[in-house]
C-alpha cells in the first residue's frame, strides 16, 4: 500500500510538470489556432538557458526560475512577430510546419554551441534532501516541483479567471472568431499570449534541469507526450490540459511500476481510447455541426 | 421615414465558386425591425455574417450610418455599434452569465445598459449571474445573447433565427423583447423561418430565395399574403 | 472544423513520433586493385560515425582527428621508407541509422576507393557495414559498437573489433562487482537489443561469480522519467542496481537516482559509460559509480601523453573511442607497410595473430580465429568533486582486467570464417 501512494505521488509530481507545458499549448492553440510543434524546444531553452547562465554568469536555480522564462517570453514574442503572426491567415498546417522547421533550426544550433552529451547541473540550494512522512519519502526537489507547479498552475487559473484579460483569453479560446465579432481585436492579445505560452514552456524547462538530462534532444521525446496530454483533455481546453497532464502523469507512473515496458504504449494507448469515445477530448467541447 | 442606418447594396457572396448571394440591396432604419425570410440555404445566415465582416469573399458594399464598413475588420464593426446574436446564440461556455455580459466593450456609453438594468429587465439572468454561459435553459442564453449587444450599447442587431427551438410561451416573450428594444431606438435585422413570428414584430420583410431578394414588401402586405408567399419560398 | 483537424493532426504526431527517412544513392562498384600494390596510388581511412546525433560527442568528428593523428604520426615514423606518402582520410555520417550505414559503406568503398572503415558505432549499423567488407573485401575496423556478434554468430575475414564489447562491460563490470560482495542485483534496461544483450551478459557473469538478479525491470526507450522504476527497483534492498541505458537517458536515470536518496545504501553499477557521459552531468552527480573503462586517458603517463596531444587538436579530452580509433588506424597502416599492400587479403594476413602493446592496447592481440582484438580492461569509479584535480580527472581504476580474461573465449564465440 505504502509503495502505491509512492507511485501516486511520483505520478502526481510528473504530472504537475506536465500540466505546466500542457498548458502553454493549450492556451496557444486556444487563442490563436496554432499547434507549436516547437514547444518541446521552448522547454529544451528553458533548461540548457539554466545551465548556460550557471555556467557562464553563475546564476542560481532560483534566478533562472525568473530570468529564463521572462527571456523566453521575449523570445516567443519575437518569433511571433517575425514569423507565425505571417501565415495566421492560412491554414493551420502551416504554421504546425514553421514550428516543426523552427525546432530542428533551434535543435541544432544547441547542438552546434554546447554539442549533444549535455550540460552540467545540480540541485538547488536548500532541496538536496528528502523528505519523509511516515513510511513515504520522497526527494524535497520533487516535491518543490511538484508544489510549484501546481501553484503556477493556480496562479494562471486565478490570471484566466479573474482578470478582463484571462476573460477575453478564454473567449478566444473557446472561439476567437466568435470574440470578435463581439467587438474584441483578438489579434492584439494574440503576441503576448504567444509569448506566454512560450514561458510556461520555459518554467517547465527549468525546473526539469535539475532531474532530466539537459541535451539538445530533451524536447524531442517531451513534445510527443505534450500532444498526448493535450489531445486526451481536448485541444484548446485550458482545464483539460491541467487535468489530462496529471493523469498522464500518473498513467506513467502505474506503467512503469505495474508494466514496466509499456509505461509509455499505455499513455498513447489512453489517448487513442478517449481519441475514439470523444473525439474533442474529455475537456473539449464537441464540434456543432 | 426615420433615418436610414444599414445599407446594403447589391452584395453578392460566394462560398468558393458557389456564388450564395445575389445582387442583394436591403436598407434598415433607425428604430426598425426588418427580417429575412426564407428557407434553408437560402443564404440569409451569409449575409449576417457578411454584414458583421465575418464573410469576406464578397462584391458590393455595406454601409452603417452613411460611412462604409468595406476593409474594416468584424471588431472594428462591432465597436461601430454592430451586435450579432449569432443563431447558435454564442454563449460561452466557459465564462459566467456574467462575464458573458461584460465580454464585449461598451460602444456607446449613453445607449449602453447597465447591468443592473440587464437584471431589471431578464431577472432569471441574474439569479443564474455566476452560472456558466451554457448552463443556462435555450429560451434563457437567448435572451443572454440578447442581451448581451444592449449592454454594449450597440445601434444595430442583427439576430439569427432567435425563435428557434423554442417554445411558444418563450417565443412570445423573445418577441416582446425585441418589440421593447425597437421602442429604444435599435434597429433590428432579423432572420426568421417562423413567419408567424416574424409577422408579429416586424416592420418589413424581404424574402430571399437563391440568395435573391425576390419580393420586399411591409408587414401588412405581407400577413395578407402569407399563405402565397411561402409556397412561393417553398416553405 | 479547426479543432477536429487540428486534433487528428496532433494525435498523428504524437501516435507516432516524426520519423524522418534519409536514402542516399548507391555507387557502382569498381574492381579491386592487383594485389601486392597500393590501390589508386593511395590509401584511404575512412571514418564512418556519427557526426550529428547522439555519439557526437564520445567519438565523432573528434575520432576522425584521432585518425589524422595516427597518420601524421605513421608518416613522421617511416618518413622516405613508407609504403605510400599518399594517404587520405575521408569521413561520413550514417546517424546510428543500419539502412545508411549500408550506403554509405558501399559509397565509401566503392566512390571513395576507402581501404578501411572505421568506428561505427550502433551494433545494427555495425553489422550492416560487416556485410559490405565481406562482399567488397576490404578490411573493416569496429571501435564505436559493442555486439558480440561481430566476432560471434556474424564475423567474417575482413571485420575487427577493437575496443570492447557488451562481454567485456559485463565480465567486467558484473562479474568484478559480484565478486567483491555485490550478490544481489536488480537491473533496469531500455527495451531494445542493446539492453536485452546487456542484460543477458550481466546475467551470465553475476550467476558465474555467485550471484543473482533478482528483478530485471524494462523500459521505453527512449525515455526521460525514470523515478518510478528506480522506486520499484530499490524496493527489496538489492546490494547493486544495474543500468543499462546510455546517452541522455543514462542521465535521466543517475539524476534521479540521485534524487531517490538510496545512493548511500545501494551501489550503482552502470553497463556502458563514457567520460563524455561523466563530464556532460559532472563527477558529483556520478560519484561511487562503478563501470568498465577500454581505456582512461589519465590512467598512466604514456595515456597522458597521447592526451595531451590530443588535446592540443581538439581542446578536450580524449574518450576511449577517440583512442582505439587512433590505434586501430596507426596499426591498420603497419600492417599495409608489412604487407607492401593495401588490399583486402594482404592487410588481414598481417593483422591476423598480431600481438600490439600500445598506450591503447596493453597485452593486445588480434585474435587470429574470431578477430576479436584482446586488450586489458579496467573497472573503473567514478571520483566525488572533491577529489577531481583537473578537468576530465574524473575516474579512479580500481582493477585491472587481464586481456586473457577480459574478453569471450574464443571457444564460446561461435565464429566460423
Amino acid at each position: 500500500m505504502s509503495a502505491f501512494i509512492q507511485y501516486t505521488l511520483q505520478g502526481l509530481a510528473t504530472g504537475g510538470f506536465y500540466a505546466l507545458a500542457a498548458l502553454g499549448l493549450a492556451v496557444i492553440f486556444g487563442v490563436m489556432g496554432v499547434v507549436n510543434f516547437s514547444h518541446g524546444a521552448m522547454y529544451m531553452l528553458g533548461a540548457v538557458g539554466s545551465a548556460v547562465l550557471l555556467d557562464v554568469a553563475d546564476v542560481p536555480f532560483w534566478g533562472a526560475l525568473v530570468v529564463v522564462p521572462v527571456l523566453l517570453f521575449l523570445f516567443g514574442i519575437l518569433v511571433e512577430r517575425l514569423l507565425v503572426r505571417w501565415l495566421l491567415a492560412l491554414d493551420p498546417l502551416y504554421n504546425f510546419l514553421l514550428t516543426f522547421g523552427l525546432t530542428l533550426l533551434i535543435v541544432d544550433l544547441v547542438k552546434r554551441r554546447y554539442g549533444v552529451s549535455g550540460l552540467p547541473y545540480e540541485l538547488p540550494a536548500g532541496l538536496e534532501g528528502r523528505v519523509t512522512i511516515g513510511g513515504l519519502s520522497l526527494s524535497s526537489y520533487q516535491l518543490f516541483a511538484a508544489f510549484f507547479s501546481v501553484a503556477l498552475c493556480i496562479a494562471v487559473w486565478l490570471l484566466l479567471t479573474k482578470t478582463r484579460i484571462g476573460m477575453i483569453v478564454r473567449a478566444s479560446t473557446e472561439d476567437a472568431e466568435r470574440t470578435r465579432a463581439l467587438g474584441i481585436n483578438v489579434g492584439r492579445w494574440v503576441t503576448p499570449v504567444f509569448g506566454f505560452g512560450i514561458a510556461l514552456a520555459g518554467v517547465a524547462g527549468v525546473l526539469a534541469a535539475p532531474f532530466r538530462a539537459i541535451t539538445a534532444d530533451m524536447g524531442s521525446n517531451f513534445i510527443i507526450i505534450l500532444f498526448a496530454v493535450v489531445v486526451i483533455g481536448g485541444l484548446g481546453s485550458i482545464l483539460g490540459a491541467v487535468m489530462a497532464g496529471f493523469l498522464v502523469g500518473l498513467v506513467e507512473a502505474y506503467g512503469q511500476a505495474y508494466a514496466p515496458s509499456y509505461a509509455q504504449v499505455l499513455i498513447f494507448v489512453l489517448m487513442a481510447a478517449v481519441v475514439l469515445v470523444r473525439p474533442a477530448g474529455l475537456f473539449g467541447r464537441e464540434e456543432a455541426s | 421615414m426615420a433615418e436610414r442606418l444599414l445599407t446594403v447594396d447589391t452584395l453578392s457572396a460566394f462560398h468558393g465558386e458557389a456564388q450564395v448571394l445575389r445582387d442583394v440591396s436591403i436598407d434598415v432604419s433607425v428604430g426598425e425591425v426588418v427580417t429575412l425570410v426564407g428557407r434553408n440555404g437560402a443564404g440569409k445566415t451569409t449575409l449576417l455574417r457578411s454584414i458583421m465582416g465575418l464573410h469576406k469573399n464578397t462584391r458590393g458594399s455595406i454601409a452603417l450610418d452613411g460611412t462604409t464598413l468595406d476593409g474594416k475588420s468584424a471588431d472594428k464593426r462591432a465597436r461601430l455599434g454592430i451586435g450579432w446574436v449569432p443563431d447558435d446564440r454564442g454563449i460561452y461556455a466557459t465564462l459566467t452569465v456574467e462575464e458573458n455580459l461584460s465580454l464585449p466593450p461598451v460602444v456607446d456609453k449613453d445607449a449602453s445598459w447597465s447591468l443592473d438594468r440587464i437584471y431589471e429587465q431578464f431577472p432569471v439572468l441574474r439569479e443564474r449571474r455566476d452560472f456558466p454561459g451554457t448552463k443556462l435553459s435555450g429560451g434563457e442564453q437567448q435572451m443572454l445573447a440578447m442581451a448581451r449587444p444592449l449592454r454594449a450599447g450597440s445601434r444595430l442587431l442583427l439576430l439569427d433565427e432567435p425563435s428557434e427551438g423554442l417554445a411558444p410561451v418563450i417565443v412570445s416573450q423573445i418577441g416582446q423583447i425585441i418589440r421593447d428594444i425597437r421602442s429604444q431606438g435599435v434597429a433590428v435585422l432579423l432572420v426568421e423561418q417562423n413567419v408567424k413570428f416574424a409577422s408579429t414584430v416586424a416592420d418589413r420583410h424581404n424574402l430571399l430565395a437563391q440568395g435573391e431578394v425576390v419580393e420586399s414588401l411591409d408587414n401588412d402586405a405581407f400577413q395578407s399574403r402569407t399563405t402565397e408567399l411561402l409556397q412561393h419560398l417553398g416553405m | 472544423m479547426r479543432h477536429t483537424r487540428m486534433i487528428s493532426l496532433a494525435a498523428m504526431v504524437a501516435g507516432s513520433g516524426l520519423v524522418l527517412t534519409a536514402c542516399g544513392s548507391s555507387a557502382g562498384g569498381g574492381p579491386a586493385a592487383a594485389s601486392g600494390k597500393i590501390s589508386d596510388d593511395k590509401i584511404v581511412l575512412a571514418v564512418l560515425n556519427d557526426q550529428s546525433g547522439v555519439y557526437k560527442d564520445l567519438s565523432g568528428p573528434n575520432s576522425v582527428e584521432a585518425v589524422k593523428m595516427a597518420v601524421e604520426d605513421w608518416k613522421a615514423k617511416h618518413k622516405d621508407d613508407a609504403v605510400s606518402k599518399n594517404i587520405e582520410v575521408v569521413t561520413a555520417d550514417h546517424q546510428n541509422k543500419p539502412d545508411i550505414a549500408n550506403t554509405k559503406a558501399q559509397e565509401l568503398y566503392d566512390r571513395q576507393k576507402a581501404d578501411i572503415i572505421l568506428d561505427v558505432p550502433t551494433s545494427s549499423a555495425a553489422l550492416a557495414v560487416a556485410t559490405q567488407a565481406k562482399t567488397k573485401k576490404k578490411v573493416y575496423i569496429n571501435i564505436g559498437a559493442g555486439t558480440t556478434a561481430l566476432t560471434g554468430a556474424q564475423c567474417n575475414k575482413y571485420t575487427f573489433h577493437w575496443a570492447y564489447d557488451t562481454y567485456m562491460l559485463a565480465k567486467g563490470t558484473g562479474g568484478t562487482l559480484t565478486k567483491d560482495g555485490g550478490k544481489k542485483w536488480n537491473v533496469v534496461y531500455p527495451d531494445y537489443a542493446f539492453g536485452q544483450d546487456m542484460t543477458k551478459s550481466f546475467e551470465g557473469q553475476i550467476t558465474a561469480a555467485g550471484g543473482a538478479i533478482g528483478q530485471k525491470v524494462p523500459t521505453p526507450f527512449p525515455n526521460d522519467n525514470f523515478a518510478t522504476y528506480i522506486t520499484k527497483a530499490a524496493a527489496d534492498k538489492p546490494d547493486v542496481i544495474g543500468t543499462m541505458h546510455a546517452g541522455g537517458d543514462l542521465i535521466n536515470f543517475v539524476k534521479q537516482y540521485n534524487q531517490a536518496g538510496i545512493s548511500d545504501q545501494i551501489k550503482l553499477a552502470v553497463g556502458l559509460m563514457f567520460i563524455t557521459d561523466i563530464h556532460s552531468l559532472g563527477a558529483e552527480q556520478f560519484k561511487g559509480v562503478t563501470f568498465t573503462e577500454a581505456w582512461y586517458w589519465n590512467f598512466d603517463e604514456q595515456n597522458r601523453a597521447w592526451a595531451d596531444k590530443f588535446q592540443a587538436k581538439t581542446k578536450t579530452r580524449p574518450s576511449f573511442a577517440h583512442a582505439a580509433n587512433y590505434s586501430a588506424a596507426f596499426n591498420y597502416l603497419e600492417a599495409v607497410q608489412e604487407a607492401g599492400s593495401d588490399t583486402g587479403d594482404d592487410v588481414v594476413a598481417k593483422l591476423e595473430g598480431k600481438k600490439i602493446n600500445d598506450f591503447f592496447l596493453r597485452n593486445g592481440e588480434v585474435r587470429a580465429a574470431d578477430h576479436r582484438v584482446i586488450h586489458d580492461a579496467y573497472l573503473a569509479e567514478v571520483k566525488p568533486a572533491s577529489e577531481v584535480k583537473e578537468e576530465w580527472d574524473y575516474e579512479k581504476i580500481v582493477a585491472t582486467i587481464p586481456a586473457a580474461e577480459a574478453f569471450k573465449p574464443v571457444a564460446e564465440s561461435g565464429c566460423s570464417m
